[in-house]
């Protein structure tokens, strides 16, 4: 092979912006500030360990900023519901997918998988249906305060928690006695979190696998609330991420809509008399009931583009 | 959670009989099955407490330690909870079996008591930023026989009653270096106001009723369960269906107010059977392991 061809088969160079040292490697970019002569190990350096946002230190100083907010924010009706944006059927890659949005900025995408056959047929036997395995993971930077490290036990024992509230959830919903010796997986991965991740994520989840195609009674539709502070504060629907940061009280529940049953509560706060929290449960059902055909109509949307996907996928063949 | 297999016929007359208000062992629905509860079992922990309710064993130690405040509360002190399924309470529970239970449990807990009135954090505080006591509680579990969560809390309340924790001051020298000292006389303590910390009541839906303190047959034939967190005052602070099945809007509702009338009369129970123990003093018998 001559000189001109192996050329050709090299990959395009990148260009620099700096000049690289005689040291190091010639994909990462050289650091401004160093001398040409010393080459900087990018690798070894990581940074401290423990590292905090500089909020943390600004909010302790004065209470002024946060008075800001809570004036800029209008008095919202508490009975209001939060546009919600539910797509299914996006990603290529799962049997079934969807992708959740609500008001206050909180993006869920959510992927699910048919059966499969169970990895330990020992405990699935025993059981008699079959199993459902739920996932659920926060992007690092998901949250508006300090960066979660991905890797750190406090992260991980907060997505077994949430994987966990997920599948008591989706479980009620799911007809895993149709699938003997099965296991469903489904992961939800929280992109942003801008309040009622955890219902967004009811939801997503509900619509993935409905999108795969399993068997389920129906769709569950999740709904948070939260209270605010104060003497007589109302319970809010479909809370964003300050009002969830002030709360004093926090509730999520799941609704199966079609049976009117209770798939999952989930709540905890300040102290309160059995009607208060009775009167918030109402409230949160009325916002899945009146969520319901938002999701319905997304899985609808979603079957029939995938009816004429196949369709034009099988006159271009024919 | 443990389990026990059931027959069919055995299922079928645990749910008629609490159709009829009639458990297995002639229980009501709403009745507990006979605490026992003991506090200071273990003299190396700053509190402790042990309860028996009919087969579920629960130890509970507090060890009381000096560390930094978090970075969000820092004139506050924390709590933080451990839960050890040992593989004497069922075989199930062998190697890394109990983690799941345990990490479950602890999680309700750190629940239950997130809401700032439960216990006076403030307290626990030496120095504002700086330095604070940390509780850790650690409960073991000896025996499953169903309702871990109400005799869980039961110890946890009894324990944190019992918890004296030293007064300490913090010197600081001219150089900058800081001084522990611990004041001389070991009756002077600090004791925690447990009135408002709330228990667990767990609400098992059986056919169409719902019982309080289900054992492990009754666990086995309820398909959901309502955990409710009550304080003495009768205020709820936490909720958790557990369970695989659903539930009705309105049996929720029922099962909220059961749990709170249920929850009420166990306060006063404990707090006249911890007063009760208190006021003995030095001259109580102390029972341990196999009484």
């Amino acid at each position: 092979m001559n000189k001109s061809s192996l050329s050709r088969l090299l990959p395009p160079r990148l260009c620099l912006r700096g000049r690289a040292g005689p040291g190091s490697s010639s994909c990462l970019p050289p650091c401004l500030f160093s001398p040409p002569t010393m080459p900087l190990d990018h690798r070894r350096l990581r940074g401290p360990e423990e590292s905090q946002p500089p909020e943390l230190w600004a909010a302790g100083t004065g209470g002024v900023p946060e008075k800001e907010e809570e004036e800029d924010a209008a008095p919202q009706d508490p009975c209001a519901l939060r546009p919600l944006f539910a797509r299914a059927g996006l990603l290529s890659q799962a049997e079934g997918s969807a992708y959740v949005e609500l008001g206050g900025g909180t993006k869920v995408l959510c992927a699910a998988w048919g059966p499969r056959e169970a990895a330990e047929p020992g405990a699935a036997a025993a059981v008699g249906g079959g199993r459902l395995l739920c996932e659920f993971y926060r992007a690092p930077f998901a949250g508006r305060g300090a960066r979660r490290r991905p890797g750190s036990a406090a992260e991980r024992d907060a997505e077994r928690e949430a994987a966990a509230a997920l599948r008591e959830a989706l479980e009620p919903a799911v007809r895993l006695a149709r699938y003997p010796r099965a296991r469903l997986a489904v992961s939800a991965l929280l992109l942003q979190d801008g309040g009622s991740a955890l219902a967004a994520a009811i939801s997503a989840a509900a619509l993935a696998l409905a999108d795969a195609g399993v068997e389920m009674y129906d769709l569950v539709v999740g709904c948070a609330l939260c209270r605010s502070p104060g003497p007589a504060a109302a319970w809010m629907l479909q809370p964003g991420e300050p009002e969830e940061r002030r709360a004093v009280a926090r509730l999520t529940v799941a609704l199966l809509p079609a049976l009117n049953q209770v798939s999952a509560v989930l709540g905890g706060g300040q102290g309160s008399p059995p009607d208060d929290w009775a009167q918030a449960l109402r409230l949160g059902l009325d916002g899945c009931h009146r969520l319901y055909p938002v999701l319905r109509q997304s899985l609808l949307r979603a079957s029939r583009r995938r009816d004429a996907a196949a369709a034009a996928a099988t006159t271009t063949t024919a | 959670m443990a389990s026990v297999v059931l027959s069919e016929a055995e299922k079928l007359y645990i749910v008629h009989g609490i159709q009829e208000d009639l458990r297995v062992d002639g229980r009501g629905c709403e009745d507990y099955r006979c605490a026992e509860v003991e506090t200071d079992v273990v003299s190396n922990t700053s509190g402790s407490a042990r309860v028996k309710l009919g087969h579920t064993d629960i130890l509970v130690g507090v060890k009381a330690e000096m560390g930094t405040p978090k970075l969000e509360k820092p004139d506050e002190g924390y709590l933080e909870f451990f839960v050890d399924c040992s593989a004497n309470a069922t075989p199930e529970f062998e190697g890394r079996g109990g983690e799941e239970l345990g990490t479950e449990i602890a999680n309700t807990f750190y629940r239950v008591f997130s809401s700032e009135s439960s216990i006076d954090l403030k307290s626990l505080c030496i120095n504002p930023r700086e330095h604070c006591w940390v509780l850790y509680v650690d409960v073991l579990l000896l025996e499953c026989g169903g309702n871990l969560f109400d005799a869980i809390s039961i110890a946890v309340k009894a324990a944190l009653f019992n918890t004296r924790i030293p007064k300490v001051r913090i010197l600081e020298d001219e150089e900058g270096s800081k001084e522990i000292e611990l004041s001389d006389d070991p009756y002077d303590c600090i004791r925690l106001n447990v009135d408002d910390v709330p228990c667990i009541v767990t609400l098992s839906k059986i056919g169409y009723r719902h019982v309080v303190d289900a054992t492990l047959q009754e666990e086995a034939c309820s398909l959901a369960s309502l955990l409710i967190s009550v304080t003495s005052k009768g205020a709820l602070t936490s909720m958790k269906k557990m369970g695989k099945g659903s539930l009705d809007p309105e049996s929720i509702f029922e099962m909220m107010e059961t749990g709170r009338r249920v929850g009420k009369s166990l306060h006063i129970a404990l707090q006249k059977i911890l007063d009760e123990e208190e006021s003995l003093g030095t001259s109580r018998q102390k029972v341990g392991f196999l009484g």
